[in-house]
């Protein structure tokens, strides 16, 4: 947790994504499964966790369904739609091409430019 | 983006359960954190506590919620709408006066467009109205058969031409014969107007074959459902008309009335049928111009080709039928109002009604813009301290705008229930004479949809000026004294830098708004008043006649199958029993009454003419009357006798003559013993002078009218006229138990008073002087409304500053001078500006009101007098409040 960082904006929506792509969560479950898959290394702010889910959801990118959790308490749970999906695959795309640009543009050397 | 909006409507739907779920959502949060923070050892009441403290604020986290489905917007919209009403029922003198102004501003000119849009704008209900158009001589709207047939027969620009003419028919249904209003129509009328029939068929060109072989009659809806009860097997039934079997061919659409925008008939008949319905034939008669006739042009022939066309159609058809047709100049015309005859005088009134309703809306705005700011210059310091303790500027713009909206869409509701109102009584209006005359004024949704919207923007635009000013204004400065209790305020300079302390309004400009309604009220006010004169005058106008006293009625003698001769000797036997009736001074019987809407005209010429062309005649009135006719209706006889039973075919010729008859067509101030000859017909010899009257309409010059004996010139149409001693109503009732004892069958028509026919002629007079006045009286309630405004908020702006002024010895004169000297002097400068553009109109008013004129110094006087009153009025509630101040309280007000 000591090495903990800020989230940059708008990565918490993507995280939400990937992480309901592993499987339906309730809200708390969305936010132990970024812990586990983060390796605990972001500091999420809990309460922020839920406008994310209902933004999601009103863009339809989600679909939220009462139900039943593991240990038979009432939970809304959230899944991937379609559009969630391709969403996701567009996002991690373009997460991973800024990540290769930044990283080619911090590994320039002196005698490259 | 439609997944989005069914997702926050649907949110709305349930507002409740989605809120709540909202609240399971967190609070399962905090459980699963807990349960999970007691696994990690934590005590579950210390769980519970670091559960709650590492979620946060939940009432934010809910809010941005909220505001990811876009509720937040809509639930602050419904806080300020709520906060707008709550602010408006806080102050309720000024929420009525504003919803007042704007409502009558609103109200009026929804009604005077709806008028405009449905006499003028709106196209007829028939196909393809754009190119169907009325054929009318210059002089003239109608034509006679012959010339239509010529017409049909030669046009080559016309796709068809149709023509029809009012007449009246005499129906039996279940309850007895009925006097009827219809349509003679050509075979082709239906089929090029393009209507089709709502049940059954309707009649069509090769029906026309020979005169007296179509006895066909189309119903229309009204008449289908109020005389025939809606029977669903009409058609093919016989209905008899005036004594004959007609068979019913169809029933018309409702919305169908022919191509009158006045006249709803009830019945339509093929045109080969008139000389069953009428008695006569003029079918064949050149003499005769008895119907209008309508056409339409051909695919793509332009109005200006097939004008071009009639143009040579009607010269030729002058020069080879002189006698009949010299002269004759046709053009086209947009139908719906007679031709041109109507539609000029129609769009002159209605023009200067939209052009007046114009005027008081702009004085309503005025007058809501000066309440706005006043109010605005009222709320500064609460403004101020809700700036203060945080609230932001544009929520703070949103709230005056909700109120202002709603402030607008009550007084625009209230203006469109109003205007709805007075539509629904405008079309329920029937005429006061035997005549389907209607106003069909259906208020059309897209002009009340705009009254609403013109209302919200002029509510919201008058509005915007003083928050922005408000707003601008340094809190502060308004907390620490501001204009609630300041004396006048300076003008602000523009430009950058510290603000001096800055007030919210600008007197200049309120006070020109006021003068400015001032003005528009006091026009208003003038063109009332001058309205009102010129009825009055209307009234005062001499008949010719005296009309109390005297009971009328109409029968049709041919319309129920009387030839001539038993006609007459019915109308003998009618006058006879009229005569023995209690209370009669005098009785007597004509084919018609001079300004009833039946009139006859002859061409007269004098006794040594040898050319006998129209031109060379003078057309004068004509009426066919018994003995005792002109005394029951109390015409003066000046020189010669009236007529005698003697004067009938046995005896010479004898006519009775107006005073401007013998003055412009025998040349004589008394005529008597000079001879003369109608038409083509044998001389007549003056046997009587009576004075001049009005015969055609009130506001006519002076016009030739002569009388005939009705047994020397037949006539089946029969006025009864009744001069008694009883009261109109009773005896009109006597006159039809009369009528009745003599031949039960016979239809009745126009039974009244006379005082009643002459509603028909006086409607236009009094229509125009209801409008005008009720403008007026608008014009007078904004301009109380204006005044009371400014002058109880100058008063309570200034509790202060009386009081100091009280204190330190001011009389109670020099109170109301220094509070309402400036409201006076705005009041007198608006008047006179008023008067003076009162003035300047003349000529709108004349358009409107027979015998106006502003040049009249009772206007003048009168118009002065109202607004001072007014201004009194209005000024002296707030007035009596400025006296009233007590000196110590109002400095310990603040």
């Amino acid at each position: 947790m000591d090495a903990a960082a800020d989230l940059l904006p708008g990565t918490l929506d993507l995280l939400i994504l990937k992480a309901l792509s592993l499987g339906p969560q309730h809200g708390y479950g969305v936010l132990l499964r970024i812990e586990q898959i983060s390796g605990r290394r972001f500091r999420i702010e809990q309460g922020a966790l839920y406008p994310a889910l209902y933004r999601l959801e009103h863009q339809g990118l989600l679909d939220g369904e009462w139900g039943t959790s593991d240990n038979n308490r009432r939970a809304k749970f959230y899944r991937l739609t379609a559009a969630g999906r391709a969403r996701l695959r567009e996002e991690t795309a373009g997460w991973q091409r800024l990540v290769a640009a930044m990283a080619a543009a911090l590994a320039a050397r002196p005698e490259e430019v | 983006m439609l997944a989005r909006l069914r997702s926050t409507l649907g949110a709305l739907r349930c507002r409740g359960r989605w809120e709540s779920e909202l609240d399971e959502e967190l609070r399962l949060h905090l459980e699963y954190r807990a349960d999970d923070l007691v696994r990690g050892g934590l005590a579950p009441a210390a769980a519970a506590r670091q559960a709650r403290l590492e979620l946060g604020a939940g009432e934010t986290w809910k809010e941005q919620c909220r505001a990811a489905l876009g509720l937040r917007w809509l639930d602050q919209l419904r806080q300020d709408l709520r906060f707008a009403a709550r602010m408006l029922r806080r102050s309720p003198a000024f929420t009525a006066v504003a919803v007042l102004s704007l409502a009558l501003g609103v109200g009026a000119n929804t009604v005077a467009f709806s008028v405009v849009d449905s006499l003028l704008l709106k196209p007829l209900a028939i196909a393809s109205p754009a190119s169907v158009f009325t054929v009318e001589d210059r002089r003239f709207p109608s034509q006679s058969f012959p010339n239509y047939r010529d017409l049909r027969d030669r046009s080559s620009t016309f796709a068809g031409l149709a023509a029809y003419r009012m007449a009246p028919m005499g129906v039996e249904t279940a309850d007895g014969a009925r006097r009827v209003w219809g349509y003679l129509a050509t075979g082709n009328y239906f089929d090029l107007l393009g209507i089709k029939p709502l049940c059954g068929r309707f009649f069509h060109a090769e029906d026309d074959r020979r005169p007296g072989a179509s006895p066909f009659a189309v119903l229309s809806h009204a008449c289908w459902r109020n005389r025939f009860a809606g029977d669903p097997r009409i058609v093919g039934k016989t209905v008899r008309i005036n004594s004959l079997s007609y068979s019913v061919l169809g029933v018309a659409p409702p919305e169908f009335h022919g191509t009158e925008v006045f006249y709803w008939p009830e019945i339509w008949v093929p045109m080969m049928m008139q000389p069953q319905i009428e008695g006569h034939s003029w079918l064949d008669q050149r003499a005769t111009f008895n119907c209008m006739v309508i056409g339409r042009l051909g695919p793509g022939v332009t109005p200006v080709r097939a004008a071009a066309d009639l143009r040579t159609l009607g010269a030729d058809l002058a020069h080879e039928v002189p006698a009949w047709n010299e002269g004759l100049s046709l053009r086209l015309a947009r139908p719906g109002l007679v031709g041109n005859a109507l539609r000029d005088p129609t769009r002159a009134f209605t023009g200067g009604v939209l052009a007046l309703a114009g005027l008081v809306l702009l004085a309503a705005c005025a007058n809501l813009a000066s309440l706005l700011a006043a109010r605005a210059a009222d709320r500064h310091r609460e403004l101020a301290i809700r700036l203060s303790i945080g609230a932001g500027r544009g929520r703070i713009v949103r709230q005056l705008l909700a109120e202002s909206a709603l402030l607008a869409l009550l007084g625009g509701a209230a203006g469109c229930a109003l205007a709805a109102l007075l539509l629904r009584l405008l079309t329920q209006w029937r005429a006061p004479f035997d005549f389907p005359v209607r106003f069909e004024v259906a208020p059309d949704i897209r002009v009340f949809a705009f009254a609403l919207a013109a209302s919200m923007v002029s509510g919201l635009l008058f509005s915007i000026a003083p928050a922005r000013q408000t707003l601008s204004a340094d809190p502060n400065q308004a907390l620490k004294g501001g204009p609630a209790g300041g004396l006048e305020p300076r003008r602000t300079p523009r430009g950058r830098g510290p603000r001096p302390a800055r007030p919210a309004i600008r007197w200049p400009v309120r006070d020109l708004l006021l003068a400015a309604q001032m003005a528009l009220c006091c026009l208003l006010v003038t063109a009332c008043l001058v309205a009102l004169r010129g009825l009055a005058r209307t009234l005062e106008t001499p008949l010719g006649f005296e009309a109390r006293g005297v009971a009328v009625a109409s029968l049709d003698l041919g319309l129920a199958g009387y030839d001539l001769r038993r006609g007459a000797a019915f109308q003998r036997r009618a006058l006879d029993a009229m005569s023995r009736l209690p209370g009669v001074t005098a009785a007597g019987y004509g084919n018609s009454l001079p300004l009833s809407i039946d009139q006859s005209s002859n061409v007269v010429f004098r006794a040594e003419t040898t050319d006998l062309r129209p031109s060379q005649g003078k057309t004068a009135t004509v009426y066919q009357v018994s003995p005792g006719y002109l005394r029951a209706l109390g015409a003066r006889l000046l020189a010669g006798r009236d007529f005698t039973w003697h004067d009938d075919r046995g005896t010479p010729l004898v006519a009775i003559v107006n005073q401007t008859f013998a003055r412009q067509v025998l040349g004589r101030a008394n005529a008597v013993g000079m001879r003369f000859r109608a038409g083509q017909g044998p001389l007549i010899e003056v046997a009587g002078q009576v004075a001049d009257g009005r015969y055609v309409s009130i506001t006519e010059e002076p016009r030739p009218a002569f009388f005939r004996p009705i047994l020397q010139q037949p006539n089946g149409t029969t006025v009864l006229v009744l001069r008694s001693a009883l009261p109109p109503g009773e005896a009109a009732r006597q006159l039809q138990q009369a009528i009745a004892g003599l031949d039960p069958r016979l239809p009745i028509s126009g039974l009244g008073s006379l005082q009643q026919m002459l509603g028909f002629v006086l409607f236009p007079a009094r229509a125009a002087s209801v409008a005008l006045g009720a403008f007026g009286l608008l014009a007078l309630m904004l301009a109380a409304t204006g005044i009371y405004g400014l002058a109880s908020y100058a008063v309570s702006r200034r509790t202060r500053e009386i009081g100091i002024r009280v204190a330190v010895g001011a009389r109670p004169p020099q109170v109301l001078r220094f509070v309402l000297g400036r409201t006076a002097l705005l009041l007198g400068v608006g008047s006179a500006t008023g008067l003076a553009l009162g003035f300047g109109a003349t000529k709108l008013l004349v358009s409107i009101v027979y015998l106006a004129s502003p040049h009249d110094p009772v206007v003048l006087a009168g118009a002065a007098f109202v607004m001072v009153a007014v201004g009194v009025a209005a000024a002296g509630a707030p007035a009596h409040r400025a006296l009233a101040i007590d000196p110590v309280r109002a400095l310990r007000q603040e």
